[in-house]
């Protein structure tokens, strides 16, 4: 548990009024706060650190222990565990007995650090309305290979100890994000739930490549092939293809299979394009014979 | 036929604590829609995401109700610009390949 210094948060000095408080507060929050920041993680705990921060200076009783223990604050605890005991000996002694503190629990701590919770986690609530904090976003990676991402297909995740199953649709893009509603961390105070952005990383293939919905391969054919011309049986996803490969064909021409290419995201039965390059290989280690052959023609 | 849940604003307010005119003025600027039924206004649980998003920003950062139109078209040009940025990155690894 690292001790936070909640004047650097905010940026304001020790001696900072309510008002310079409050006014650092509104500045940096319009900065991180995470509906204006939804893909920074760094922002969104620094959001969290700077509510921790507004939620202590702004409260004459907590800055006052915040000032008082600072550092020391584990101090404050063995100081609070001495007062409680003391109160607990007077309730037992004294019957109707009132209590000058009020541990209203339900302040769970969720959205603070350890070292808020340890110092205010009990009383935090104490008085008057609390704010209400929506819980913190978590933020996942779902790594995919590209065959991966042609089907639609379920996958289990594990957040923070919890399985997710999630279904992850067809076609979906590389760095695409999805949000799963309310499966972030629970609110404060009552707060809404934060929610889930899981991205999705596709690795390359070492065959096909993507681009949009579009799948390009680039197919070897024997010189022979190439000038006379023949069929070739090429691999889609969607299975094997026999191909006419025409008489001719130089290196680097292209032919369009319709609808062989990757699915549309959330579009049933749409599909991009499969581009296959013929890429002519030369022949080598030639006979004599063949070397003649090929003088021969060339001289024609 | 399908039914839809609708979720009566009054209820929303009172839970978010914050004045029916609030949402009233998010309707008046298009920013949400909501739904009359036998005289008592709804909202659908589609639109609650958008609203409560727009509850935050009032609350926490204390925009004013009818400055939030700004920020939330500023917000999805942003979220549309980084959507662009995705698109050619991959553009990009496909022809850096």
């Amino acid at each position: 548990m690292d001790f936070i210094d909640y004047y650097s948060v905010l940026g304001v000095p020790k001696t900072a009024s309510d008002d310079e408080i409050k006014k650092a507060y509104r500045k940096l929050a319009r900065k991180l706060h995470p509906d204006l920041n939804p893909n920074d993680q760094e922002a969104h705990k620094k959001f969290q650190q700077l509510n921790e921060a507004n939620e202590v200076l702004s409260d004459p009783d907590k800055r006052k222990k915040y000032d008082q223990y600072g550092k020391d604050w584990q101090h404050a605890e063995q100081f609070e565990q001495a007062r409680s005991q003391q109160r607990q000996q007077r309730q037992t002694y004294t019957q109707g007995g009132s209590d000058d503190y009020d541990f209203s629990g339900g302040f769970g701590g969720a959205d603070f650090s350890d070292f808020f919770s340890s110092m205010f986690g009990q009383e935090a609530g104490g008085r008057g309305r609390q704010t209400q904090f929506r819980g913190q976003d978590f933020q996942a990676e779902l790594h995919l290979n590209l065959r991966d991402a042609y089907t639609t297909h379920k996958q289990t995740l594990t957040v923070n100890g919890k399985n997710i199953r999630i279904t992850v649709p067809a076609g979906i893009e590389n760095g695409q994000k999805i949000k799963l509603a309310g499966y972030g961390a629970p609110g404060l105070n009552g707060g809404p739930a934060g929610d889930l952005y899981i991205t999705f990383v596709i690795a390359d293939d070492s065959r096909f490549r993507r681009l949009g919905n579009d799948l390009y391969v680039d197919e070897t054919i024997d010189l022979y092939t190439a000038v006379l011309g023949g069929e070739r049986i090429v691999d889609t996803f969607d299975g094997k293809v026999k191909l006419t490969v025409k008489p001719e064909t130089q290196t680097g021409t292209k032919v369009r299979l319709k609808g062989k290419g990757f699915p549309v995201y959330k579009q049933d039965g749409a599909f991009g394009d499969l581009y296959i390059t013929w890429q002519v290989t030369l022949p080598t280690n030639l006979s004599d014979e063949q070397k003649d052959l090929f003088r021969q023609l060339s001289t024609l | 036929m399908q039914s839809v849940h609708l979720i009566p604003v009054r209820d929303f307010c009172v839970y978010h604590q914050v004045e029916i005119t609030f949402v009233d003025t998010l309707v008046d600027t298009g920013l949400i829609e909501t739904t009359v039924v036998n005289d008592t206004v709804y909202v659908a649980p589609t639109q609650l995401t958008q609203l409560e998003k727009l509850v935050r920003l009032h609350r926490d950062l204390h925009i004013h109700v009818t400055d939030l139109d700004v920020v939330a078209s500023l917000l999805d040009r942003m979220e549309s610009l980084q959507d662009q940025l995705l698109s050619l990155q991959n553009r990009l690894r496909f022809y850096e390949r």
